[in-house]
């Protein structure tokens, strides 16, 4: 909101010189930011009311006019303009030579077809102030401007402007009258000052116009009053208070209208005024809307109303949304002779809610939903109507007529000394009371231990203990209180489960290679449709936002796996060509099963040997290096019983695709898949090379597992190698679980430990010449070893024949 | 010693013949032709018996003497050229240590992720626990909880992404889900869970809507909470500017201005001061020429919320804090656009790796 300095001192002698800078640094650090501070007139120097003394025709030219000026120096100026619009004896704004305009332009002298015209007459638009006038010719001055006068004192032009940035709690300070009763609390020896204009109206005749009832059966309208004005003349305001509305961002719009928003910025009770023949009928009504209702608002817009919002109405037809927006119909036009001023108070929650739904951020509602003072409508209502009088020549000396429903009135707040220490570290009780009286808070009786207060109308935000103490802490700031750290720990600090995996699986991660990204939670609409999901795949079931920022970002992400994509292709788009090793941790949202969506935690990595995959050691990743990684990783937590089987993923490679689960208590679970992109998703995000990715759920990880450490046997293990001729279709987990088997059937037939077998590794794989097509040869090397004696060279050799024999029997060749 | 002959004479030629030998292969004849079955040591040996009987004795200590220097000095020759011979294997094995390494070069951070760790590190270092809350929240969380009710203009403060999908709460009324606009709804429900006294801090992705060079519809906060009995602004005001110091590593000029939360009274706003130009520059990019940075919401918890939290407001009070981690990360790695942080490039995160290319020693 922005605060007129000159406006502000109308309403609050300082008592000391105070600087609006100064002002500024002590809202700004006692809850009221000062976003900036502007001096419209900006670079202004040198320009003066003159008067017009001779005004004649250019010899050479019919288009311009030459004005000999008066500043009251003796000497005219002479001066070239070509606008119309002025007279012999008019008074303008004149800019002479040497004179700087607000943008820093400084003006010489011209020479017109043979005329020297030393500076310029100035429009409203050259002052700056486009909006004061209507722009047609020269800015044409008061009667009352005196000749020489620096215009920078002249009708508020030099005045200073603050832009206030006021918190949801403080409806009081977006008035010039809130604003000075704030800064009279925070510099203590100021005094607030009525202006004229504020001084009560007297009100004597009964309405020269018939009028009924103001009839308020909705509870939400707390106040309704009507002030009325005769014989108004619809013309511009004067030029200070347009100059006001101008730097105050309101465009003026003419007297009456003007009066209503003056009123609005100065007191911050939002007025209405009618035509009082525009009006369906001499009554007003404030009701609830019915459900459905509608009324067209005067942005032109129907509205949808329901019981909820409240109406003004007048002969039972709607005329305004109560505190919201008025009607079209019933507004101040140039022909308008009657006025009624409507002055009201409306329940914040109402007007808050209708507001909100609808989507109407007017002045009004702002103001309303944010509390406005109930005993201010009367004030505001009487400072109108002084206003319409003077500024529209108007009869005002008429009776308001009122009605007002019950409200909440404030209620006394004790402070106590306790509390006041254990919050502030400080107890002055007597310093308190001088700090909340100046805020206008009133002292209503008290002991040395507490003190009770009342607070004013006009600061609903004040209702508990607290709100004193934060009145008194934000008054004596906060930088000279002491800092300290808590004592006693109440219970030691933990990560807790999920964080620490979280924290174990980033450190891992990046050791490992991989660069942390974070992407959004939100995808495009149809982002399962890129990735082939199935119609029945809960992931193609996302949640959807209801009020999304774009189609973009608009589905809950039911994988991370999309947004590795886009962050790999972001990557080569901005020119990366070496390999991509990318994971995020972060949630997805799930369909549960009562149909509402919950959240997992899940860990997804991307794998890319780059857009150039040239590498000097020839070793580029695939499927396996990301096997290697997701086994490191589960196997970090203790868990070595991962196995990972052939599936498929409708956005994987057909044939590169597992599941990883792990055993826990003799249960299999899931914990996710690797693979490789499916090559036509690879071509669609046109990417040169394989992509390899997974996703995991690690949360059965959360708690370690606990390692079984034994040392070694003190007897030495004996190996022994086997070669298999085996077809290509047969996986390497099914040859090992036969030659586990094998082991331990012929470890039993020669009556030896069954976990004779310390290790099985596979060290070559082969075909091609010698192996028949189809075929491929795999070496495995066996170690067995006992644990209380070494093995006889005849024991091992009779084994693994027996195994040889064995593996035989199952249709292994062996070579 | 000396005097037997033959001594001396095998000696100066085992001296000769060792001097010439380069090779295990010639150490192994010389070692046959000296020390051998048939060698000159065993010959002169079986010899012996054709001296003087007493001479004898003396001859035949003298040749095993002899036996056993020239048994020594083979072995230190064979050290001598095995150890050439692996000098001459290594220089012909030299590699360039300057090639590029194989494999993977080391993953990089996230400089939000960072941030939200070591802040997580440092309040658990001052007794704070670790404490998670969903993104999907209910309106009752999310705001009623937290002195926010439905027509309450504090709202305006925080544009909300809503879900289609409700959620019936106990009393019957209509709970709408959202995604979280800040953090602050975990204070409620650590205190629903833990009761007091409780020191927590929660760390999470918050949402709103907006978007510009400024504003992230997604974005990241960390709200701490402390309950205890008769706590004082005195507390949070030490904690949060130890906070501080410990994240940006030195110690910073602060200052607090009152402010308002509806949660939280009194409540204030901290300021640090501008870890770019310390308020030396009035015209910085970092702090638009005040010196001043605002970095944290705070105060001390409102009655209504500790009594939401199920904790009597009489016996307890506490305070609330809730940082910008993505700001705070900003600061710390002068990072310019919010927007660069959520596209997944890795050109931008590991581009505070120097040039991997192999740089010179005398470039250092």
């Amino acid at each position: 909101m922005l605060i007129s300095w000159q406006l502000l001192k109308e309403f609050i002698d300082f008592a000391e010189d105070v600087t609006p800078e100064q002002a500024a640094e002590r809202l700004t650090l006692s809850g009221t930011e000062i976003e900036s501070i502007e001096r419209p007139a900006g670079k202004l120097s040198g320009v003066v009311a003159a008067r017009v003394q001779i005004l004649e025709r250019h010899e050479s030219d019919d288009k311009l006019l030459v004005a000999h000026l008066d500043t009251g120096s003796g000497k005219y100026h002479k001066c070239v303009t070509s606008a119309h619009n002025i007279k012999q004896g008019d008074l303008v704004l004149y800019a002479g030579e040497g004179a700087v305009l607000p943008d820093g332009n400084v003006l010489g002298v011209r020479d017109f077809k043979g005329v020297k015209s030393a500076g310029m007459m100035l429009s409203a638009g050259e002052l700056g102030l486009p909006d004061v006038d209507d722009n047609t010719g020269l800015l044409i001055l008061p009667d009352d401007a005196v000749p020489g006068t620096d215009a920078r004192t002249l009708y508020h032009i030099g005045d200073v402007i603050l832009d206030v940035s006021i918190t949801p709690n403080r409806g009081d300070l977006l008035s010039l009258l809130g604003m000075a009763r704030e800064l009279k609390g925070l510099f203590n020896k100021s005094n607030l000052i009525t202006p004229w204009w504020l001084r009560p109206l007297k009100h004597v005749n009964d309405w020269s116009e018939s009028f009924g009832n103001i009839n308020l059966p909705d509870k939400g309208c707390i106040a309704y009053r009507l002030g009325l004005a005769t014989g108004a003349e619809i013309k511009k305001s004067p030029l200070t208070v347009r100059i006001d509305l101008q730097h105050l961002g309101m465009r003026p719009i003419n007297n009456a209208v003007d009066v209503t928003n003056y009123i609005m910025l100065a007191l911050g009770q939002p007025l209405h005024a009618f035509d009082l023949n525009t009006l369906p009928a001499r009554e007003i009504t404030v009701r609830a809307a019915n459900n459905g209702e509608k009324m067209t608002t005067l942005d032109n817009k129907e509205r949808i109303l329901n019981e909820q919002d409240m109406l003004i109405t007048s002969g039972g037809e709607a005329i305004a949304i109560a505190g919201v927006m008025g009607g079209l119909q019933t507004g101040i036009n140039d022909n308008t002779k009657t006025i009624v001023i409507e002055s009201a108070c409306f329940s914040p929650v109402r007007v808050g809610y209708t507001s909100r739904r609808l989507g109407i951020a007017s002045e009004a509602a702002f103001r309303f939903s944010r509390t406005v003072d109930p005993v201010l409508s009367s004030r505001a209502l009487s400072a109108a109507l002084t206003l319409l009088s003077h500024w529209c020549g108007a009869e005002v000396g008429y009776k308001v007529l009122s009605a007002e429903n019950e409200h909440k009135e404030p209620e006394a707040i004790k402070l106590t000394r306790a509390k006041l220490n254990k919050y502030l570290n400080w107890a002055d009780l007597d310093e308190s009371r001088k700090i909340l009286e100046g805020f206008g808070i009133k002292y209503l009786s008290g002991n040395k231990d507490e003190l009770e207060f009342m607070p004013p109308s006009f600061r609903p935000d004040i209702s508990i203990e607290e709100d004193l103490i934060e009145e008194i802490g934000r008054y004596r700031g906060y930088n000279d209180a002491p800092a300290k750290l808590p004592g006693e720990l109440p219970r030691r600090a933990e990560l807790g489960s999920e964080m620490s995996l979280a924290l174990y699986t980033r450190n891992f991660m990046m050791a490992r290679g991989y660069t942390e990204v974070v992407t959004y939670s939100f995808l495009p609409e149809k982002f399962y449709e890129f990735l082939r999901l199935d119609e029945s795949d809960i992931r193609a079931k996302p949640l959807v936002l209801a009020n999304p920022i774009s189609r973009d970002q608009m589905a809950m992400r039911t994988t991370l796996i999309p947004g590795l994509l886009t962050g790999l292709k972001n990557s080569i788009l901005s020119g990366w060509r070496e390999p991509v090793r990318i994971f995020e941790q972060g949630k997805i949202f799930l369909r549960d099963n009562n149909n509402s969506h919950i959240e997992f935690n899940k860990l997804a990595g991307l794998l890319f040997n780059g857009v150039d995959a040239r590498d000097i050691y020839k070793q580029p990743e695939d499927f396996y290096s990301l096997k290697a990684d997701v086994t490191a990783l589960i196997e970090g937590r203790g868990f070595n019983n991962i196995i990972f089987e052939a599936d498929s993923e409708s956005f994987a490679h057909s044939g590169q695709t597992a599941s990883v689960s792990i055993i826990i208590n003799n249960n299999k679970i899931k914990l996710g898949f690797i693979a490789r992109l499916k090559p036509s998703l690879e071509q669609e995000l046109d990417i040169n090379n394989n992509i390899y990715i997974f996703e995991l759920d690690l949360t059965p990880l959360e708690n370690i597992k606990r390692p079984e450490l034994k040392p070694a046997s003190l007897y030495p293990a004996s190996t022994r190698d086997i070669s298999l001729l085996v077809n290509k279709s047969k996986s390497h987990a099914d040859i090992e679980h036969d030659i586990r088997e094998s082991v331990s059937a012929a470890a039993e037939a020669k009556n030896l430990d069954l976990n004779i077998l310390e290790s099985l590794r596979l060290f070559d794989v082969y075909q091609g010449k010698g192996i028949p097509e189809g075929f491929v040869s795999l070496a495995y090397s066996l170690a067995y070893r006992l644990n209380d004696r070494t093995l006889k060279d005849d024991e091992v050799e009779s084994l693994h024949n027996a195994v040889r024999e064995s593996l035989s029997l199952k249709g292994y060749t062996m070579r | 010693m000396g005097n037997y002959k033959d001594v001396e004479d095998i000696r100066s030629a085992f001296e000769a013949d060792l001097k010439s030998i380069d090779n295990i292969k010639s150490l192994d004849e010389m070692r046959v032709k000296y020390a051998g079955k048939k060698g000159v040591l065993t010959l002169a040996l079986k010899s012996l018996g054709k001296l003087p009987a007493d001479e004898r004795p003396q001859a035949g200590q003298e040749l095993n003497i002899l036996r056993d220097e020239i048994e020594r000095e083979l072995e230190a020759k064979k050290i001598a050229i095995n150890n050439l011979e692996n000098e001459r294997k290594e220089l012909s094995e030299k590699i360039d240590v300057t090639l590029p390494a194989r494999g993977r070069d080391c993953g990089a951070f996230h400089p939000v992720m960072q941030t939200m760790y070591e802040i997580a590190e440092i309040m658990t270092g001052l007794g704070y626990s670790i404490a998670l809350g969903p993104e999907k929240e209910e309106e009752f969380y999310n705001f009623e909880c937290l002195n926010i009710p439905a027509w309450h203009p504090a709202r305006d403060m925080q544009d909300t992404f809503y879900f289609p999908d409700n959620i019936e709460s106990d009393n019957g009324k209509i709970n709408r889900t959202l995604l979280r606009t800040h953090t602050s709804p975990v204070q409620v429900r650590s205190m629903l869970k833990y009761g007091a006294p409780l020191r927590v801090v929660c760390p999470g992705k918050v949402y709103r809507r907006d978007n510009d060079p400024t504003h992230s519809p997604m974005f990241n906060q960390m709200e701490g909470l402390l309950i205890d009995k008769d706590v004082s602004f005195a507390v949070l005001k030490g904690t949060i500017g130890e906070m501080m110091n410990a994240f940006f590593g030195r110690n910073l000029k602060n200052r607090f201005r009152a402010s308002y939360f509806p949660f939280t009274e009194p409540s204030m706003e901290l300021d640090i001061e501008c870890v770019e130009c310390g308020g030396h520059d009035a015209h910085c990019r970092i702090c638009k020429g005040t010196g001043w940075l605002e970095v944290a919401g705070m105060g001390m918890v409102h009655p209504n919320v500790i009594r939401a939290g199920g904790i009597d407001p009489e016996i307890y009070n506490g305070f609330a804090f809730g940082i910008g981690l993505d700001r705070m990360a900003m600061l710390k790695y002068n990072i310019n656009d919010l927007r660069l942080l959520f596209d997944g490039n890795v050109s931008y995160f590991l581009s505070g790796r120097s040039n991997r290319s192999e740089r010179r020693a005398e470039s250092c």
